[in-house]
C-alpha cells in the first residue's frame, strides 16, 4: 500500500503511546500481585524493628507515594533506561537484561537467517509447482513444523544428537576455550565478537553450540515463510504486470524473481517481521531446554522469588521489543515500496 | 502468403473450481494478414480479451481450449495443448489494456527494458539502455525523463507510451493491442491512435486491435470483426461496415455513436448480452434484436460469405440458402 | 466480501463451507479425524485407560516397584519415573488439554468479538481507545504473564487460563474488528442506520453475523496455537502441578531424564503436536476454501 511520511510519523507516535501503556500496565500488574515488595526489599525482617525497616524500604522504593505518582515516576524512569535494582541479585536490572537480551537475540537472529531463507526458497518453489506432489509435501512439512511444540522438538534434538554423534555441548560457550584464547565479549553477541577479534576457535565453538537450538527455533519462521511466500507468489503471479512480462517474452526466472517475488517482498517483510517478535518467546523457551543463558533462563531463575523489579523489567523489555519489531516491520514494508514518497 | 494470425474454430473456456468449463470464446475463425490492422470490436464481456490472451499466450492455467491457432504459420494452439515458446516476445507482443497495472510498480523503467532486451537478445545493461532511448524517442517520450522513473511517477499517457515502447522492444512484428486507449481521455486517445498508425507504417507492424469503441476502430483499422457473446457475427472492411452494416448488432454499435450513426437517432436496444455460460436458444442476439424472426429463436445462424464479407444472421443466411 | 444475508443463511454458509472442504480437501479430512479422535480420547480416556488411577497421577508401592520401563506390550507407551503407565496418563491428559483450550478460546472469542465489533461500530474516540487497548494487550506474551504470576507464587490451572486469555482476546478482537469494519463501511449498513434502525439491531442483525464466520474459522486455526502455548506454560512448570496428567507437565516430568528415559517426554509431546496439527488443518483448509483465488486448478503456465 502506498503510504506517506505522514503515515510513518503517525505510526511511530502510536507505537510510543502503546509503549507507555505497556509500561504502565506492567507496573499495575506487578504492583497488584500479592506480596509486599517493600518487605522483600528489606529482606523479610522480623521482630520489633521490622516495621521501621519495611517503612524505610517503602520510601526507598517510592511505594509510599500515591499510585499515579508511582506510575509516572516508573514510566519516566524506564524511558530514561533505568529499570531499578534487582531484588534477588542486587544489581541493576538493565545490566542483567542486556546480558540476557544479547544472548537471546543472537539465537533468534541465527534461527531467523536459517528459517526465513530456507522457508522462502521452498515456498517459492512450492508456489511454482502448486498442486504437485512436492507442493503437497512442503505444505505438510510447513504445517507440521508450525505445530510442533518447540520444547518438545528441543528435547528430540538433544536426544537425537546424543544418541547419534554423542554431542552434548550446550550452553553458549566453552569456558575453557574462552579462557585459553583470551576471548572477551564486546557487544555481547559472541559470534560477532569472535569475528571482530578474529578468534575462529571461539567462533566455531559458539556456532556449533548455537546451531541445535537455532534449528529448533527456526522451525516456526521456516514453516511460516514457506506458507506465506507460497501464498504471496501465487497471488502475485496473477498480477497484470506479471502476465504482461510473460507476454513480452521475459525469461521465466526473471519473471518469477524480479517481478512476482519482488512484488511479494513488502508483505513478506511485514509478516516475517511480526513473526520475529513472536519468536522471541520461542527462543526463550528453547534456551531453557538447552540450558543456555538468556532472557528465558533469567525469567526462569526468579520464579517464586518475588523479584518484582526484575520481572517488571523483563515484561517491559519483551513487550517493547514486540512493539518495536512490529513498528519496524510496518515501516520497512512501506519504505520498500517505491510508491512511497518520503 | 503466410497469415500473421489464423484461428480455426477456436474455443476458449475457463474452468471453475469444480472443473465445469465456461466457454467464453465459441468457435472463432479469424485471419489477420501481415501488415494489416485488424480490429476486434464488441461489448465488454464478450470475450475479446480472452481471445487476445490466447493469441499472445497469457491464458491462466485454468483456461482450456479447442480448435487451432497459428501464428506466422506455426501451430500454437492445437486442441488443449498450447505452446508459446517460439512466439512470446519473438513473433508477437502485447500492448496492455491498463498501463498503470501492466508495468511493475517496483522496477524503474530502465530495468524493465533491460529485462525484456536481456531475455530476448542477451543485451547487457548499457546496450539495453541505448536501445531503450531509441524506442522511447520513437514513441515520442523524452528518455532522460522516463528511464530512471518508476511507473507511478509517469502520467497515464506517458505510461501507455512507455508500455508501447516496451512492447516494441521485443522486436516482434505482430502486436496485440488490448483496449490501448480505454484508459486515456479523448485527446490522448486520438494521439495514440495516430502513433499506432505511424508505427505500423514505419516498422511494418501487424496490429490486432481490441476495442469496445467502434469509433476508435474506424480511425485505424483495415478490417473489422464484430464479436458478440464469444462469436464473430460480422467481418468486413471498415468502410463497408460503416457505410452499410449488415448484422443488426453491428448496426446497433454504430448507431450508438452519434458521429457515425446515419440518422443520429437515440436508439435504445434493450437488454444485455447473455452472461457467459447462459445458453440462449437460437441466435444469441435474439432478445435484443429489432429484426428477430421465428427461426432466430430456434437455430443459431451460421456465418455466410457475401463477397469479402462475412456475417452470421438469419437475415442473410436465408437468402443464400434460397440460392442453393 | 460479505453481502447482505440473514443469520440463518450465515450458519448455512458455514455448513456448506465445511461440506465443500470435506469433499475437496484431504487435509481437512485428516484434521477432522484427528480432532474427533482427540475429543473421543478426552471423553473416554479415563474409562478406557488400562490403569485409571495411575492415569490420574496416583503412584502406589506397586508402581514404585515397576520403575521407569520402556514401551512394551504391557505398557505400550512405557512407564514414567515412578512406574505409572504412560498410556493411561496420556489418555487421561487429553481431557485436560481440551478443557484448557476450550475455556481459553471460548472466553477470548467472546471478549474479542464484543470489543472488536464495538470498536468497528462506534467510530471516533471509542474506536481509538478500544483499538489502543487491543494493541496494548497484543504486546503481552502469555508466557511472560505466567512467569510474572509465578514470581509471586501464584500457580495452577488459574495461571494457564488467565495468562492465555489476557493475550488471546486481543488477537480475536483485532480480527473481529477488521471484518466488522469492512461490513460497517458497506452501503446497506449505512442505509439501515439512516433508516433509523437502532444501533443494537444493526450490530446484531448485520455486523455480528457477517463477522462470525471468518472469526470462527480463525479461532479454529488458532486453537492449535493456544494448545501449544498452554503446553509450554505447563512444561515450564508455571501452570498445573507436577503430578497432574497434563501433556505439558508429562513432558516436564521426563525432561531431566531424557538421556535415560526419553519416551517419558517424547510420547506426550507427540500428542500435543498431533492435536495442534488437527486444529490447524481444520482452520487452514476452511480458510483456503473461503478464499476463491486459491481454489482454482493450477500449474505454472509459462
Ligand atoms: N481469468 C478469468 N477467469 C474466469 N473467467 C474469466 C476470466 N477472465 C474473463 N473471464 C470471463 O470471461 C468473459 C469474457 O471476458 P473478457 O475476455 O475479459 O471480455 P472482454 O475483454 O470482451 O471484456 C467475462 O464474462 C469474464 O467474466
Ligand atoms: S439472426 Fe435473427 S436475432 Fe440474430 S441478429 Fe439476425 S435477425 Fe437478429
Ligand atoms: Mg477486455
Amino acid at each position: 500500500m502506498p503510504v506517506s511520511l505522514n503515515y510513518l510519523v503517525k505510526r511511530i507516535f502510536w507505537s510510543l503511546l502503546i509503549i507507555i501503556g505497556v509500561i504502565i500496565l506492567s507496573y499495575i500488574i506487578i504492583i497488584s500481585a500479592p506480596g509486599d515488595p517493600a518487605r522483600i526489599w528489606a529482606g523479610n525482617p522480623r521482630g520489633e524493628k521490622a516495621i521501621y525497616a519495611i517503612q524505610k524500604a517503602r520510601e526507598e522504593l517510592g511505594l509510599d507515594q500515591p499510585l499515579p505518582i508511582q506510575i509516572l515516576k516508573y514510566t519516566l524512569q524506564i524511558l530514561s533506561g533505568n529499570m531499578g535494582i534487582s531484588i534477588e541479585y542486587r544489581v541493576p536490572v538493565v545490566d542483567i537484561i542486556w546480558r540476557g537480551l544479547t544472548a537471546t537475540l543472537e539465537l533468534l537472529v541465527v534461527s531467523y537467517i536459517i528459517g526465513v531463507s530456507i522457508g522462502i526458497l521452498l515456498g517459492v518453489e512450492s508456489a511454482l509447482r502448486r498442486g504437485s506432489r512436492f507442493d503437497g509435501l512442503m505444505q505438510s512439512l510447513a504445517i507440521i513444523l508450525a505445530n510442533a511444540p518447540s520444547f518438545w522438538l528441543g528435547i528430540g534434538v538433544i536426544v537425537l544428537l546424543a544418541e547419534t554423534i554423542g554431542f552434548t555441548g550446550y550452553g553458549r560457550i566453552d569456558p575453557y576455550i574462552m579462557y585459553q584464547t583470551g576471548f572477551h565479549p564486546i557487544t555481547g553477541f559472541y559470534l560477532l565478537d569472535a569475528l571482530i577479534q578474529g578468534n575462529f576457535a571461539v567462533f566455531i565453538d559458539v556456532f556449533l553450540r548455537i546451531l541445535p537450538p537455532a534449528i529448533v527455533v527456526a522451525t516456526y519462521p521456516l514453516g511460516l515463510g514457506l506458507r506465506v511466500s507460497r501464498a504471496l507468489i501465487a497471488e502475485n503471479l496473477n498480477e497484470d504486470y506479471v502476465r504482461v512480462a510473460v507476454a513480452w517474452g521475459i525469461k521465466r526466472k526473471i519473471v518469477i524473481w524480479k517481478y512476482a517475488f519482488r512484488g511479494a517482498i513488502p508483505s513478506l517483510t511485514q509478516v516475517m517481521g511480526l513473526a520475529f517478535a513472536y519468536s522471541l518467546i520461542d527462543a526463550m523457551i528453547v534456551e531453557v531446554v538447552f540450558g543456555r543463558e538468556g532472557l528465558g533462563s533469567i525469567a526462569f531463575s526468579i520464579i517464586g522469588k518475588s523479584d518484582y523489579t526484575l520481572i517488571t523489567g523483563l515484561m517491559v523489555t519483551v513487550t517493547i521489543f514486540y512493539i518495536l519489531m512490529n513498528t519496524l516491520a510496518d515501516i520497512l514494508q512501506a519504505i520498500i515500496d517505491p510508491r512511497v514518497k518520503l | 502468403m503466410v497469415l500473421a494470425i489464423e484461428t480455426e474454430n477456436l474455443w476458449i473456456g475457463y474452468m471453475d473450481e469444480e472443473d465445469n468449463i465456461l466457454w467464453v470464446v465459441r468457435g472463432v475463425d479469424i485471419n489477420v494478414k501481415e501488415n494489416e490492422v485488424y480490429c476486434l470490436v464488441g461489448e465488454s464481456g464478450c470475450g475479446k480479451s480472452t481471445l487476445g490472451y490466447a493469441i499472445v499466450g497469457i491464458l491462466p492455467p485454468y483456461a482450456t481450449t479447442k480448435g487451432t491457432l497459428r501464428i506466422m504459420g506455426k501451430e500454437v494452439i492445437v486442441g488443449d495443448t498450447r505452446n508459446y515458446v517460439e512466439t512470446r516476445g519473438k513473433l508477437i507482443t502485447l500492448i496492455p489494456q491498463n498501463p498503470g497495472k501492466a508495468l511493475s510498480p517496483y522496477l524503474v523503467i530502465s530495468d524493465q527494458f533491460y529485462y525484456v532486451l536481456n531475455s530476448l537478445y542477451g543485451l547487457d545493461r548499457k546496450d539495453s539502455y541505448k536501445k531503450a532511448r531509441e524506442l522511447l524517442q520513437i514513441v515520442g517520450l523524452d528518455p532522460e525523463k522516463v528511464l530512471d522513473s518508476y511507473p507511478h511517477e509517469l502520467s497515464g499517457g506517458m505510461q501507455q507510451r512507455t508500455a508501447i515502447a516496451l512492447a516494441l522492444a521485443t522486436g516482434a512484428k505482430i502486436v496485440v493491442a488490448d483496449e490501448p486507449t480505454s484508459s486515456l481521455d479523448a485527446n490522448l486517445r486520438l494521439q495514440l491512435l495516430k502513433l499506432l498508425s505511424r508505427l505500423r507504417d514505419e516498422m511494418g507492424l501487424t496490429i490486432l486491435m481490441i476495442t469496445h469503441d467502434i469509433l476508435s476502430a474506424t480511425r485505424i483499422c483495415d478490417r473489422i470483426a464484430v464479436m458478440y457473446a464469444g462469436k464473430i457475427v460480422e467481418e468486413a472492411h471498415i468502410n463497408e461496415v460503416i457505410e452499410k452494416p449488415m448484422h443488426p448488432y453491428t448496426k446497433m454499435l454504430i448507431d450508438a455513436v452519434p458521429v457515425l450513426g446515419v440518422k443520429k437517432r437515440l436508439v435504445s436496444y434493450l437488454g444485455e448480452p447473455p452472461r457467459p455460460g447462459e445458453y440462449i436458444m437460437g441466435c444469441q442476439f435474439n432478445k435484443r434484436c429489432p429484426k428477430a424472426m421465428k427461426i432466430c429463436k430456434v437455430e443459431e445462424p451460421r456465418p455466410v460469405y457475401i463477397g469479402s464479407r462475412r456475417v452470421a444472421c438469419w437475415l442473410y443466411s436465408e437468402r443464400v440458402e434460397n440460392h442453393e | 466480501m460479505p453481502t447482505r444475508l440473514r443469520r440463518s443463511s450465515r450458519i448455512a454458509e458455514l455448513k456448506t463451507l465445511v461440506k465443500r472442504a470435506w469433499r475437496r480437501r484431504i487435509g481437512f479430512r485428516i484434521g477432522v479425524i484427528i480432532v474427533v479422535f482427540a475429543i473421543t480420547m478426552a471423553i473416554l480416556g479415563p474409562f478406557i485407560a488400562p490403569y485409571p488411577e495411575e492415569g490420574w497421577g496416583i503412584a502406589s508401592p506397586e508402581t514404585q516397584l515397576r520403575g521407569p520401563q520402556p514401551p512394551s506390550w504391557e505398557h505400550p507407551f512405557g512407564t514414567d519415573l515412578v512406574g505409572r503407565d504412560m498410556l493411561s496418563r496420556v489418555l487421561v491428559g487429553a481431557g485436560y488439554a481440551l478443557m484448557q483450550i476450550t475455556i481459553v478460546v471460548v472466553v477470548s472469542l467472546v471478549i474479542g468479538l464484543i470489543v472488536g465489533v464495538l470498536a468497528a461500530y462506534s467510530r471516533g474516540l471509542i474506536e481509538r481507545i478500544l483499538n489502543y487497548f487491543t494493541e496494548l494487550f497484543m504486546a503481552f506474551p502469555a508466557i511472560i504473564i505466567a512467569i510474572a504470576l509465578n514470581t509471586f507464587g501464584i500457580r495452577g490451572l488459574f495461571v494457564v487460563i488467565i495468562s492465555l486469555i489476557i493475550t488471546w482476546w486481543s488477537w480475536y478482537a483485532r480480527i473481529a474488528y477488521v471484518y466488522a469494519r469492512s461490513i460497517r463501511e458497506m452501503e446497506y449498513v449505512t442505509l439501515a442506520e439512516l433508516a433509523g434502525l437502532p444501533s443494537y439491531k444493526i450490530i446484531y442483525r448485520h455486523i455480528l453475523p457477517n463477522t462470525l464466520t471468518p472469526v470462527i474459522v480463525q479461532a479454529i486455526t488458532d486453537t492449535g496455537s493456544v494448545l501449544l502455548e498452554a503446553a509450554a506454560i505447563n512444561f515450564l512448570g508455571l501452570g498445573l502441578p507436577p503430578d497432574y496428567p497434563d501433556w505439558g507437565v508429562l513432558v516436564q516430568n521426563g525432561f531431566n531424564y531424557i538421556y535415560s528415559y526419553p519416551w517419558i517426554s517424547l510420547i506426550p509431546g507427540f500428542f500435543i503436536l498431533l492435536v495442534a496439527l488437527g486444529f490447524s488443518l481444520l482452520g487452514d483448509n476452511l480458510r483456503e476454501e473461503l478464499d476463491p483465488k486459491m481454489r482454482h486448478r493450477w500449474k505454472l503456465w509459462f
